[in-house]
């Protein structure tokens, strides 16, 4: 009687606790791609690392460090360089967040032979990790003006033709 | 009208009779079709232009007068449920802004639900349902209420069934669906249908956007706190509302932690995403028709609009969740809430009741038609 007693507490237990398991958020990447990809944190490490350095609300600079977003979107089959041209500059990438919100980017914006400025997928600021509100992901755009599009807390980014 | 004594055909012909019948069978048939007012064709969605137009209309639900008509019937149809007592305007009253004054809402069964009623207002432009935002279509969130054991405890089937036993839904199932088949997917797309309907664009800040209305003094004030970011370093006071409830709809589908609690009993999106930074996030729902709506908040916690401005002014619970656009923003330097004077408070307020749009809560088009019906006609 006891152990059956016993057996229901830790199958109940069990039931409750299966919530609180915690998950490591990802990305996906997906739409226009030719290999749809969920990036973690392993995969980032695969990339060169970029610092992009900008002013926050605090009106202080912060070093921001991660990897060139247009490198892992390339990693996806995104068609960026040289193939970069014709209809696909008709493309866009659409970011968004755990909280819903979303921006999205023109590819030519992204693309090293368009522009010198740096947009990176950003984990750490100041050496250390984002904020749990902030991160683990931030998009960090350098010297735009209006933080808007240093989107937070990023959780998928898709590829689209404009309709 | 044809009467067969004058037709020379029916007189001298034996077969007469028949088509005589047969044209008796043609026209009381055509006239139990359908009551000859519903109109029928594309119904036009009509709204203002600066509420955009990303609307979220499913490809195989374009909205119709005929499908409207009937998903309005549906939304007020006890036969809906187990105990053919709730019907979804039991929970979303129209004369509340759709939604029922409780902090929980009993079922069939008197078990009460474990969230807030919402409101049901422009959900034209939502894309995510619910406080968690789990379902991604009006017809898939339908579905939800219809067959909880605990909100209206059928399932489809017997829904279907049901209706296909009453005298005036077959026909009008036909008049919107080509044919009399009553299906659970016919009905969550009716009364979607009809839900999409439910635009309100008329109260005093839409009047004011497009310049037909002066605010008083304290809903100018309570505007400008409401949009603007605080600052206290430059001297600037603000309330930062609109950075989640902006925009000409006070909508924008965001989901955040408000700092209700740094524990939160309902951990609201976590329990779908296990994240931890999901932690007591919600749906930030809209603020229009506000003053209707108590009591506020995802478990009704908040009787007044006072209640919830003192909330933001002075109790914002602090936790690795809570919204980054909450955390320091204080009219104090190194303050942790608003902390708002009595005066901003009341400013606020003024500027949420400019939120109520009075036409939208007694709009005929979105009352009981039960009601119109029984009077004229018996069940
Ligand atoms: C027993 C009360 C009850 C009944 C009956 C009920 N609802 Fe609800 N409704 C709720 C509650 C509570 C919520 C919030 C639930 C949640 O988030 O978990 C809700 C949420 C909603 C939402 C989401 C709104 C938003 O902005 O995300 C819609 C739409 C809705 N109901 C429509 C309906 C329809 C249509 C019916 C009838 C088929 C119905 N409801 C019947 C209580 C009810
Ligand atoms: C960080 C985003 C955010 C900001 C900024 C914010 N809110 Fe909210 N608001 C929310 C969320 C999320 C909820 C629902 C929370 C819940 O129920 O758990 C909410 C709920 C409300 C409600 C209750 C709505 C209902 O139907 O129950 C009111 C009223 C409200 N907020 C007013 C305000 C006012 C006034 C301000 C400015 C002082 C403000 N909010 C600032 C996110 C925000």
């Amino acid at each position: 009687m006891k152990k059956q007693f016993l057996i229901a507490c830790m199958v109940l237990l069990s039931f409750t606790t299966i919530p609180f398991i915690s998950q490591a958020q990802t990305i996906k990447i997906s739409g226009e791609v030719s290999t749809p990809l969920t990036v973690d944190a392993a995969y980032l490490q695969k990339f060169t690392q970029t610092t992009v350095v900008r002013k926050d609300r605090d009106g202080k600079d912060h070093t921001y460090s991660g990897v060139i977003l247009s490198e892992i979107l390339k990693g996806a089959g995104v068609t960026l360089g040289p193939e970069l041209k014709g209809e696909n500059l008709t493309k866009y990438l659409l970011v968004e967040a755990s909280d819903g919100y979303q921006v999205i980017f023109a590819l030519a914006e992204l693309d090293k032979s368009f522009t010198d400025r740096a947009i990176i997928l950003a984990d750490k600021v100041d050496g250390a990790p984002l904020a749990t509100a902030d991160g683990p992901y931030r998009i960090i755009v350098q010297d735009e003006k209006k933080p808007a599009r240093c989107i937070k807390q990023v959780t998928a980014m898709q590829v689209h033709f404009v309709k | 009208m044809n009467h067969p004594k004058h037709n020379p055909l029916l007189n001298r012909l034996r077969k007469g009779r028949v088509m005589f019948l047969l044209l008796i069978f043609v026209i009381v048939s055509g006239w139990c079709y359908v009551d000859s007012s519903i109109e029928t064709g594309p119904y036009n969605l009509v709204y203002p232009t600066n509420f955009g137009n990303r609307v979220n209309i499913p490809a195989d639900n374009p909205t119709t007068k005929q499908g409207v008509y009937l998903g309005r019937m549906l939304f007020y149809e006890t036969k809906l449920s187990s105990n053919n007592k709730l019907s979804c305007s039991s929970c979303h009253q129209q004369d509340k802004a759709f939604t029922d004054g409780r902090a929980f809402s009993p079922g069939v069964d008197g078990i009460l639900t474990p969230r807030n009623s919402m409101s049901l207002v422009n959900l034209l432009w939502a894309r995510k349902f619910f406080w968690d935002g789990r379902a991604s279509g009006l017809e898939e969130q339908a579905m939800t209420p219809l067959t909880s054991p605990h909100e209206m405890g059928q399932s489809l089937t017997t829904s279907a069934q049901k209706l296909t036993q009453a005298t005036n839904y077959p026909t009008l199932f036909k008049l919107v669906y080509g044919d009399e088949k009553i299906t659970g997917d016919r009905i969550v797309k009716a009364i979607s249908q009809f839900e999409r309907t439910l635009i309100s664009a008329n109260s005093r800040y839409d009047q004011y956007l497009r310049g037909a209305y002066q605010p008083t003094p304290d809903e100018l004030k309570g505007m400008e706190l409401f949009n603007t970011m605080p600052h206290p370093e430059k001297g600037i006071r603000g309330a930062n509302c609109s950075h989640c409830h902006g925009g000409p709809k006070t909508y924008m589908e965001l989901f955040h932690n408000n700092g209700l609690d740094s524990l939160p009993k309902d951990s609201g999106m976590e329990i779908l995403t296990r994240l931890p930074a999901d932690r007591g996030r919600f749906k930030v729902p809209t603020l229009r028709n506000i003053a209707f709506t108590a009591p506020y908040m995802h478990d009704g916690r908040f009787k007044t609009l006072e209640e919830v401005v003192d909330h933001y002014s002075e109790h914002i619970e602090q936790s690795a969740s809570l919204s980054s656009f909450l955390q320091g923003e204080s009219n104090e330097p190194g303050g942790k809430s608003l902390k708002l004077l009595p005066v901003e408070k009341k400013q606020l307020i003024a500027f949420l009741n400019m939120l109520t749009d009075s036409a939208f809560i007694t709009n005929p088009a979105f009352s009981d038609p039960h009601l119109l019906s029984t009077k004229n006609k018996k069940h």
